[in-house]
This record gives C-alpha cells, sequence and structure tokens, in this order.
C-alpha cells in the first residue's frame, strides 16, 4: 500500500463515520468561534475542531486586517484566532490573547514542549506546524549531468549555469519574487545568510552594509538563471513551474513540496528532492527562516469560553488530525511521519549554525513592507544597491517615525 | 417646491451620504494632520519558537508598546501639521533631482510615480473609450436590425463582468505561457515575456480598462443615436453633405452631452484606478494613487498601518479629482444659471 | 426619406461589419476563454497552446469528455433555452405580470430561468445524455475533454451556495433601497431650481469620485466596536454592525447614491412638468402626486438605474470583503479565498469555476433586461 492509498482509506473512513461527533472526546456546547487563514492545514484543524459541536471556523484571507480588530473589542468577537510568528505581533502588543499555562497544565498533555510557544515565559500561543523556504530540485536532470546537490548559493549558481548550458530546461532557476511580501521575504532569508542585522537596539536601520550590497547582488544574479518575468512569480506560480517541468531549482516553502507528487496537477511526480536551504556563506546558517503556525485564545472573553476554545483546540491539534492530513504540512504534532519531501525541512531545521526564526517585532513588520516595495527598483536596474538600500532605510524611518518607533 | 417638502424628498439620500461618506471624508481629512502612535519602551524578552527537535529559545531586545492599566495600549496624538504630506511629496529630493537635471529620477519617489501613472492612464484611455465606444455605436448602428439584439448582448458583457474578474481573465490570457503569449511568440518568433518590462503591462492594463469600459460609451451613444433628428440628417443629405461631414456636423454634435456625460464618468472612475494594479501584479513597475492609499492602510505581519500618510495621499487625491472636475462643474453651473 | 438616399457603399458596410466582428470577438473572447479553461482538469487549462486547452487531451485521458451526441443535444438545448430567453421570456413577463409590477416580474423571471437552466443543464441533461453515449456506440465516445468536477468542488464541497444567497440578499437589499431613496432624491433635485439643489449635486459629484479604500479602512474599527458605543442607545441589545448584511447594504446605497441620483434626476426631468402641476392642482400633495403621477411614466428610468446599482452591489469587492464575515460572505470576495498562502493549480481552476458561476447570473441579467437598458437610456436618460 502506497502512501496515496492509506491517505485516500484514512479520508474514505472518515466521510464513512458521517459528521456525527465521533471523533471528539467530549461534546462542547459553548459557542466557540475561530478567525485563521485560509489555507489546507487550517481547514483540516478546523475541520477536526467541529467534530466538537458548537464550533464556527471564518478562514479568512482579510485575517491580518481583521483579527487585531476583532480581538480588541470586548467581548473578543473570535475565542480562538490562528497566527504565525509575524502576525501574532499585534495581539501580543495589544495584550488581547491570554497566556494558556494554566490551560495547558489542565488539558494539554498531548502537547511536545515543542508546540509551546513562549514570549517572556508565559505560554501565549500553541505551534501546530513550521513552515521554511527550503531547496527543492528535479533529481532526475542532477543525476543526468552529475550534479551535486548545491550546499551554498554560488554552488546554486554554478548548478545553474551547467544546466542552463545543456539546455535541459530554458530557466533552470525559480524564486518567489513577486514584489511586495513575497520579494521582501526572499530579501530577508539571504541577508540574514550574510549575517545581517536589519535594526539596531535603538532601531534604527543597519541595513546598508555589506550583508545587506551582497544579498542585492546575490539575488540579482539569481535572476540571470530565471523566468524574466520573477517580480510577478509567487509561490503558486513558482509550484506550477515545477510542476510543468520548466525549472530544475527553487528555494520554495516547504508546505509546497507534496504538490509535487499530486498526479492531477504536476507532470514530474517522483522526481523532486529536498534538501537544506542553501547557505549564503560556506559556513554561515542556512539562508532561510523559519516559520509556525499556530493557534491563540482571546483575553477578552470570560474563562469558561477560554477552556472550552481551549479543548476544541486540542482537539483539532491531534494525532488523528495529523494522520488523516499527514502531507498538508511539517506538523509539530504527536504522530507526524515525515514523508520524503519532508527532508529538506528536516534538514534545514537541524543545520548548525541554525536559522532564525522570522522575528516577531514591530520595528520587523516595517522593515519588510519598505523592502517589498523597495527591492524591485534595484532588480529592475532603476537603482543601484547603495541607492536601492538608502531609499528603504528612509522609507523605514518614516514609517518607523510615524509609527512612534523613533524619536524624531 | 417648498424648502420643507425638498428637505423631506432629499433627507434619506442625504442622510446616508453624510454617514457613510462626509463623516469618514472629514475624518480622514483630520487624521491627515495628526499621528497617533502608541508609547514604546525597550524590553528583554525570553521568547521560544518550535525547532527541531526541541523548542528554540532565544533572548532578545525589543520594543514593545506600554499598556494602561486597562490593558490598553498607552497612546499618544501628536499634531504633526504637513509632516505627512511632506513625506508624501518629498519636495527636498524633488527640488534635489530638479536641480541636478535628472528630472526621470522624480519617479523614484512613490507618490509622483503613482501620479504620473495614474493622470497618464486617464488621458490615454479617455479618448480610446469615446471614439471606440462611437465607433461600436455607428457600426451597430449601420448593422441590420436581426443581429443587433445578439451584438449589443455581447458588447455589454465586457462592462457587466466583475472587474476583479475581467482583470483576472485577461491576467490568465498573458501570464508566464499563457495563450496569448504563447500566440505572439509562435507569430513573431522571439521569446515574449508580458509581465517581465513596465511597459507592456500598463500596455496591458490600458487594453484592459479601455475593453471593460468601451461598452459604456458604446451603450450611452447606442441609445443617443436612436434620437438624432431625421429631419436635420435628411437636409443635411439635401445640402450635399456627404456621410463624414454628416457624422461631424450633425451626429456629433448631438451627442455632444452624451459625450460630456461619458467622458466625466469615465475621468473619476480611471482616476480611481486599483483593480488593475492589483490584478496584474504592476507594483513594481506602476502604481496608482488610490493603490497607494491601499498599501498605506494594508496592515503588515505587525498590525502597523500608515493611517496619517494614507489620509494626506487620499487627501492628495481628492485634491486631482476636484481639478479635473472644475471645468464640468463651471460648464453646469452655467447651464443651471440660464435655466432659471 | 428615401431608402436610397441612405444606401451605402459594399465597402463600408463591409468595413463596419467586419470592425463589429472584430469587436464581438474581442468583448467575448476573454470571458468565453475562461469558461473553456473551468471545464479542464489544471494540466490542459493551462496548457500553452491553444489546441491543448480546447481539446483537453489530458482531461480526455481521465475519461472525462463529451461526445459528439453530447455535443449536439447538449448544444442545441443550450441554444434553444438561450434563444427563448430573448423571445418567449419577454413576452411571458409583459402577459402575466400586472401594471407596474413589471421589475418584480423580470426579477422571478429571471431567477426562475436561471433555476430552470441550472436544473435542464446540469440535472436532466447528464444522465441522459449518458444513458444514450452507452448505446451509441463511436458516437458516445469522447472527443473533447471536459469535466464539471471543478464546479462540483466549487458549488457543493465549499457551498458556494452560501455565498450566493448572500449575494442574492444584498443584491436585493441594495438596489431597492438605493431606488426608493434616490427616487425622491432624484425627484426632488429634478423639480427645485435652487442653488441648494445644485451644490447638493455636485458635492455627490465628487463623493462618487472618492477613492473606495479610504472610506471603507474608516468603518471597520468602527463596525466592530459598534455594540460599544451603539449602547447607549439599544442597550444590552446594541448590535455588532460588522459582520451584518444589513449594514454593507447600508454603505453600499450611501455610495451608490451619488450616481442613482444623477441618472434619476436627468430621467425625472424629461417628464414635463405639467403632469404634476395639473396633480397639484387636483389637489394632491407632492408626495402624492409622486406616487401616483410621475412614477408609473417613470418605469423604464428606475430600471435602468436599478441594473447600474445592481451591478455596483454585486460586484463589489472592497466593502464586502472586509465588512462581512465568512457566514455572510458575499461571491465576489469569496472567490479570494482561493488565492491563499498555499494556492494550489486545481485551486486556481476551481477560481476559475467560482469566476465563472458568478458571471453567469450576470449573462442572464443582461440578456433578459438589454432591451430595457437601451430604451431606457433613449427614453432621455442621460442628457449630460
Amino acid at each position: 500500500m502506497t502512501k496515496r492509498t492509506i491517505f485516500a482509506a484514512v479520508g474514505a473512513a472518515t466521510l464513512l463515520a458521517g459528521p456525527a461527533m465521533a471523533e471528539c472526546s467530549f461534546e462542547n456546547d459553548t459557542p466557540v468561534s475561530m478567525l485563521s487563514a485560509g489555507f489546507e492545514a487550517w481547514k483540516a484543524v478546523s475541520d477536526a475542531m467541529a467534530e466538537c459541536g458548537s464550533f464556527e471556523a471564518e478562514l479568512d484571507q482579510e485575517f491580518r486586517t481583521k483579527q487585531p480588530a476583532a480581538f480588541a473589542a470586548d467581548p473578543s468577537l473570535y475565542a480562538l484566532g490562528g497566527v504565525a510568528n509575524g502576525t501574532i505581533t499585534p495581539l501580543i502588543n495589544e495584550g488581547t490573547i491570554r497566556p494558556l499555562d494554566d490551560l495547558v497544565a489542565e488539558y494539554g498533555q498531548s502537547l511536545n514542549d515543542n508546540q509551546l510557544i513562549r514570549i517572556d515565559g508565559q505560554v501565549m500561543a500553541i505551534g501546530m506546524m513550521v513552515n521554511t523556504q527550503h531547496l527543492m530540485y528535479r533529481a532526475d536532470i542532477f543525476e543526468d549531468l552529475d550534479l551535486e546537490v548545491p550546499e551554498t548559493w554560488d554552488e546554486v549558481l554554478e548548478a545553474a549555469a551547467t544546466i542552463q548550458e545543456a539546455g535541459v530546461v530554458e530557466y533552470p532557476l525559480g524564486a518567489t519574487m513577486q514584489t511586495g511580501w513575497n520579494l521582501a521575504q526572499d530579501y530577508v532569508n539571504m541577508f540574514y545568510g550574510f549575517g545581517g542585522e536589519f535594526v539596531d537596539s535603538e532601531n534604527i536601520p543597519t541595513l546598508n552594509t555589506e550583508a545587506g550590497i551582497n544579498a542585492l547582488e546575490m539575488m540579482r544574479a539569481m535572476t540571470e538563471y530565471m523566468d524574466p518575468e520573477y517580480l510577478v512569480s509567487d509561490s503558486t506560480y513558482v509550484q506550477q513551474q515545477f510542476q510543468q517541468g520548466r525549472i530544475a531549482m527553487a528555494n520554495l516553502w516547504a508546505s509546497r513540496a507534496g504538490a509535487m507528487d499530486n498526479e492531477a496537477e504536476s507532470e514530474v511526480v517522483g522526481l523532486v528532492e529536498t534538501a537544506a536551504a542553501p547557505k549564503a556563506t560556506a559556513d554561515g546558517p542556512p539562508a532561510t527562516t523559519i516559520w509556525w503556525d499556530g493557534v491563540v485564545v482571546a483575553a477578552n472573553i470570560d474563562d469558561e469560553t477560554a477552556e472550552a476554545a481551549f479543548r476544541v483546540a486540542m482537539e483539532g491539534l491531534d494525532s488523528e488530525m495529523v494522520q488523516a492530513n499527514n502531507s498538508a504540512a511539517i506538523w509539530l504534532i504527536e504522530g507526524y511521519e515525515p514523508t520524503r519531501l519532508a527532508e529538506g525541512a528536516i534538514a534545514t531545521l537541524q543545520s548548525q549554525p541554525a536559522a532564525r526564526a522570522y522575528p516577531s517585532t514591530t520595528a520587523m513588520g516595517l522593515m519588510h513592507t519598505a523592502l517589498g516595495n523597495g527591492i524591485a527598483a534595484f532588480l529592475t536596474g532603476d537603482k543601484a544597491a547603495e541607492e536601492t538600500l538608502a531609499d528603504i532605510e528612509a522609507d523605514y524611518l518614516t514609517a518607523a517615525r510615524e509609527a512612534g518607533l523613533v524619536d524624531g | 417646491m417648498k424648502p420643507r417638502v425638498f428637505a423631506a424628498f432629499v433627507a434619506p439620500s442625504l442622510l446616508m451620504m453624510l454617514i457613510f461618506i462626509a463623516a469618514p471624508l472629514v475624518s480622514v481629512f483630520g487624521q491627515s494632520f495628526y499621528v497617533t502612535q502608541p508609547v514604546y519602551e525597550t524590553v528583554e524578552v525570553e521568547s521560544c519558537t518550535p525547532g527541531f527537535p526541541t523548542a528554540n529559545c532565544v533572548t532578545e531586545t525589543k520594543s514593545q508598546p506600554v499598556r494602561d492599566e486597562d490593558g490598553r495600549i498607552e497612546t499618544r496624538t501628536l499634531f504633526v501639521g504637513l509632516e505627512s504630506y511632506r513625506n508624501l511629496l518629498q519636495f527636498d529630493r524633488v527640488g534635489e533631482y530638479l536641480s541636478s537635471g535628472n528630472w526621470a529620477s522624480i519617479l523614484n519617489v512613490d507618490f509622483w510615480a503613482a501620479l504620473r501613472f495614474t493622470v497618464m492612464f486617464t488621458l490615454i484611455t479617455l479618448p480610446i473609450v469615446i471614439v471606440l465606444g462611437l465607433a461600436i455605436a455607428l457600426a451597430v448602428n449601420n448593422a441590420v436590425r436581426s443581429i443587433r439584439g445578439p451584438v449589443i448582448f455581447m458588447s455589454l458583457l465586457p462592462f457587466i463582468i466583475t472587474p476583479v474578474i475581467g482583470a483576472l481573465s485577461i491576467r490568465w490570457l498573458f501570464i508566464g505561457d499563457g495563450i496569448l503569449t504563447a500566440a505572439l511568440e509562435e507569430v513573431l518568433n522571439r521569446d515574449i515575456a508580458m509581465f517581465a518590462q513596465g511597459w507592456t503591462i500598463e500596455l496591458m492594463m490600458y487594453f484592459y480598462r479601455v475593453w471593460h469600459v468601451a461598452p459604456f460609451a458604446f451603450v450611452i451613444f447606442y441609445a443617443g443615436l436612436q434620437t438624432v433628428n431625421q429631419d436635420t440628417l435628411e437636409s443635411a443629405i439635401v445640402d450635399g453633405a456627404n456621410r463624414w461631414q454628416r457624422l461631424r456636423f450633425v451626429v456629433i454634435p448631438h451627442l455632444g452631452p452624451l459625450i460630456t456625460f461619458v467622458a466625466l464618468i469615465h475621468l473619476m472612475d480611471a482616476y480611481r484606478v486599483f483593480e488593475e494594479i492589483v490584478g496584474f501584479s504592476s507594483q513594481s513597475h506602476v502604481i496608482s494613487l488610490q493603490w497607494l492609499t491601499y498599501d498605506f492602510l494594508q496592515p503588515d505581519d505587525a498590525g502597523n498601518r500608515a493611517i496619517s500618510r494614507a489620509s494626506a495621499s487620499a487627501m492628495l487625491t481628492m485634491v486631482g479629482i476636484v481639478i479635473l472636475l472644475i471645468a464640468p462643474v463651471r460648464r453646469a453651473w452655467r447651464e443651471h444659471k440660464g435655466e432659471r | 426619406m428615401t431608402a436610397r438616399t441612405m444606401r451605402q457603399p459594399l465597402s463600408l458596410r463591409l468595413a463596419s461589419g467586419a470592425f463589429l466582428g472584430f469587436w464581438c470577438l474581442l468583448a467575448i473572447f476573454p470571458i468565453a476563454w475562461i469558461a473553456v479553461m473551468s471545464i479542464k482538469s489544471p494540466v490542459d487549462a493551462f496548457a500553452g497552446n491553444f489546441g491543448d486547452v480546447l481539446f483537453g487531451p489530458t482531461t480526455r485521458g481521465n475519461g472525462q469528455g463529451l461526445s459528439v451526441l453530447e455535443l449536439l443535444i447538449g448544444g442545441a438545448v443550450v441554444i434553444a433555452l438561450a434563444r427563448w430567453a430573448f423571445s418567449g421570456l419577454p413576452r411571458h413577463v409583459r402577459r402575466l405580470t400586472p401594471a407596474g409590477w413589471i421589475a418584480i416580474g423580470w426579477l422571478v423571471a429571471g431567477l426562475g430561468y436561471l433555476a430552470v437552466f441550472g436544473l435542464v443543464v446540469f440535472g436532466i441533461l447528464p444522465p441522459v445524455l449518458g444513458a444514450l453515449d452507452a448505446i451509441a456506440g463511436p458516437l458516445g465516445q469522447p472527443v473533447i475533454g471536459a469535466t464539471f468536477e471543478h464546479y462540483y468542488a466549487v458549488w457543493v464541497e465549499n457551498a458556494f451556495w452560501r455565498n450566493f444567497v448572500n449575494s442574492l440578499v444584498v443584491t436585493a437589499g441594495v438596489v431597492t433601497i438605493s431606488l426608493f431613496v434616490g427616487t425622491l432624491a432624484g425627484y426632488a433635485l429634478a423639480r427645485s431650481p435652487s442653488n441648494l439643489a445644485f451644490w447638493l449635486l455636485i458635492a455627490a459629484l465628487i463623493f462618487r469620485a472618492l477613492p473606495h479604500s479610504v472610506l471603507v479602512a474608516g468603518y471597520l474599527p468602527v463596525f466592530i466596536n459598534s455594540s460599544d458605543w451603539l449602547a447607549p442607545i439599544f442597550g444590552d441589545a446594541a448590535p455588532t454592525l460588522y459582520g451584518q448584511p444589513y449594514a454593507v447594504i447600508a454603505v453600499l446605497v450611501a455610495i451608490n447614491q451619488p450616481f442613482t441620483i444623477w441618472m434619476l434626476r436627468s430621467f425625472f426631468q424629461n417628464i414635463p412638468t405639467e403632469l404634476d402641476e395639473a396633480a397639484r392642482v387636483d389637489g394632491c400633495t407632492h408626495f402624492q402626486a409622486f406616487r401616483q403621477v410621475i412614477m408609473p411614466v417613470m418605469w423604464p428610468g428606475v430600471i435602468t438605474t436599478g441594473l447600474f446599482s445592481f451591478l455596483l452591489a454585486y460586484n463589489d469587492f472592497l466593502v464586502t470583503s472586509l465588512l462581512l464575515d465568512a457566514q455572510n460572505q458575499t461571491m465576489v470576495p469569496a472567490i479570494a479565498s482561493y488565492f491563499n498562502r498555499e494556492t494550489t493549480t486545481t485551486d486556481q481552476v476551481e477560481a476559475i469555476a467560482a469566476a465563472v458561476s458568478i458571471t453567469a447570473p450576470l449573462f442572464v441579467l443582461v440578456m433578459v433586461f438589454q432591451r430595457q437598458i437601451v430604451s431606457g437610456l433613449t427614453a432621455g436618460a442621460v442628457k449630460g
């Protein structure tokens, strides 16, 4: 029996079990609602939560806009929230989510220590999955051309040159460089890879440094081997390029790996392998950041609702859910069986020196926006590297002054 | 009509506009002169995030808003005058570029780049929409009666389709090796990437807008053509006017007010250009004024939004619209005076 | 006028016909193309050449396709239904609806037609044709790849019908209220020569030109906290406006008012003042004159204006996506959920199927109402 058929069997079993609250260990009668992003893993988790009854999930693309306001209302419009490293920041700042230590002690026996997101010593969120950008490559092409799996970005470029010369594919490299959030994220990865720091302890930008310029130059070197439309290519587009066999390598999100083996969409089933994210310098960390997604509980609700909400959340994050949706994410939850395509993510997480978790700070939010709007000018050749970085710093400073992060 | 009766008739409509449009507008105007910001303190925080196989704990100093005893963030509101407008317009940089003769660099400042595109977009699409709309109206009016129904039906489709969907449907035709890009490559026998440079994206945006709005112009003009005075036309023929002269001196003057109407509506709508920027993901090459405002208001991961600059940019957009409207409003005022 | 003087040289007629043909192709191609993409497997839908997308070899390879028989019979049924919408339907509506109720009649007819169309094309045809295919031999073999699984996924698995119902609620609310409020104001503005009326119209014009993103961002915190600031008025029953369809209806009506009152005003201007003056002499109040004398002759204008209101409410994205919660989400913002952090190619094709589903009612609407649009506008709506 292959993994796929196991998956199908489990799916069929859940269907047969019907909509009755079969898999929930208790019957919930307190109304609980959740607001989160709307991708596959959240669908799986919220479906599992719904089995307990009296539960409503709102999987919303506008959750970033809605969540801070909805949680600040009294009572909060939602009891549960789905967050990631970045989006937990406004909730922590405004104090609209509650510490979970007591609830974890009472109902969270099944949780790994690894799942407890602690901020200032208190458990503020329950992690469910990690995500990171790492190398995916076409093993068949690498084998044909007798190439080693690259460990640094310089090696990636060499491999790309070889593949292009051999004429296997026209553009060997793909990258999530759509202007805005994606492009900034790629830059953050590369900048950390070169050992940079975005701001100092006073929140003054320290971008215009050697690391900053190196990161820009490396990204431009990558674009030589990429489809010229890279400034509109988001992760869906890169995934499609892979599936249609048009690229040979990309530093792509771990959560996208499963799609390479989806027979309905992919023409390269079984041919894509994953490896640790390439390093920017030979002895540095992988040029990537670690992300997590998890559940938080609102502060502005009464304790009984919070308790019910937490118990419902525990049901959504249990092993049964993971076993039914094993390939939907790199789960942190007990019972997860890493697949062949999860190797790259695990190698990235284990590498030494370690890659950083994406920092959840207010300054980083502002910096991310400034980067997303500013970097394209360098890649299109409108501005030189120093000028680009200086403009981004100026942009960031304007925003930081308006936000009150920097004086003057 | 007595003032009281007039007021009673207008009240519901006026009330809704006051509550939902005028009030937010006033508050936006106010916000553009103030910034509201949290008071930050610097703290050492130990945070643990998932690692593999164990959690990853680091201690870092970061800025965190101070909370008062109610648990709400302590904020202060500062009057900043025209600071947000200055941040947007960046006159110092513009002056520098002007004095160094480096004119094109002005477009490095977001606001001016957005203004450039918005104005060009409005002015380029306007004549195309009107001419195309008129041409279709004339051609339909010219067609055999039996095919008019289906032709009008097909012509109206681009207008009624949801703008987001319309933009996406055109995007899908061109993105990557989309069907039309592939066809173009076949015909021209060269590699084409429509989304790789600014001018091709801009071209697609013009194309989309004309495609979307020309049917509106068409249907208005077509309705107008039905009421052209046949006697005038006939006497023009008797006078020996050729087809072109009849069009120029009888039909177009008759459609005059309608052309103004379509132009006015189009000016206002095109000046708010927004769907195209999102639909064609053109941010790296071209942005528009409304997109700039939207971008300031979009919260980042940490929940920050630049409310003050967004308000300032919205007010500047308004100024532009008012300038655009001056000429038609003066005309309407004269007519209004004449009517009385 | 004699036919001879108006006769056109062949070259002009050919040029005009060719231009019209080209325009029609341009107008329908993108829309027709997404309709074609929506019934293919993801691999075919995003293939790089016309043939693969049109004939869908991969989709056909999966055993999903239409046979010659299905194409002929299905095509005939669809064309017959479409023709009937142009000819039979308007006749029935006119015959069966009492005078003054024509707008409602059309609305019911439109919805009914949509239901019948859906039932015949998706409910009755597939099993019948499937049975025929089995006995038709070579004619029953699939020749064109086509699958309706994306529509199934959208409407059944993702419960798009809920969004459809929400769209209907919001749209119906917006059209009714904005016409009611707008006709009152439009009438008064058309009949009042005062400067105040003029400046009201100009203010409305400026309101119309406002970028919506500015307004909408201002509503969100106010709507979410409305139970706090409404408490002094409503006490404990103070509602949270966020997520409520009626709040969104109010916002959309307000945003739509400027266009509505401008348009209706110019309709009212074309109705001779003598009409209401005569009614006033007979002892009617302004409101009675408006209701009993003016409204009955206003239907063309009201229908045309209503259509524009319909389009605005139905097509809105900015307002509905921010101010409605998932339970009350309308169709257009619901499409955005297909473009999330983890969108796959299948999601994209489903998004296309959803997009086609959103367009279909508009399609029917225009089919049914196009005569009204043109005749309404001709009746003199927009004299500038």
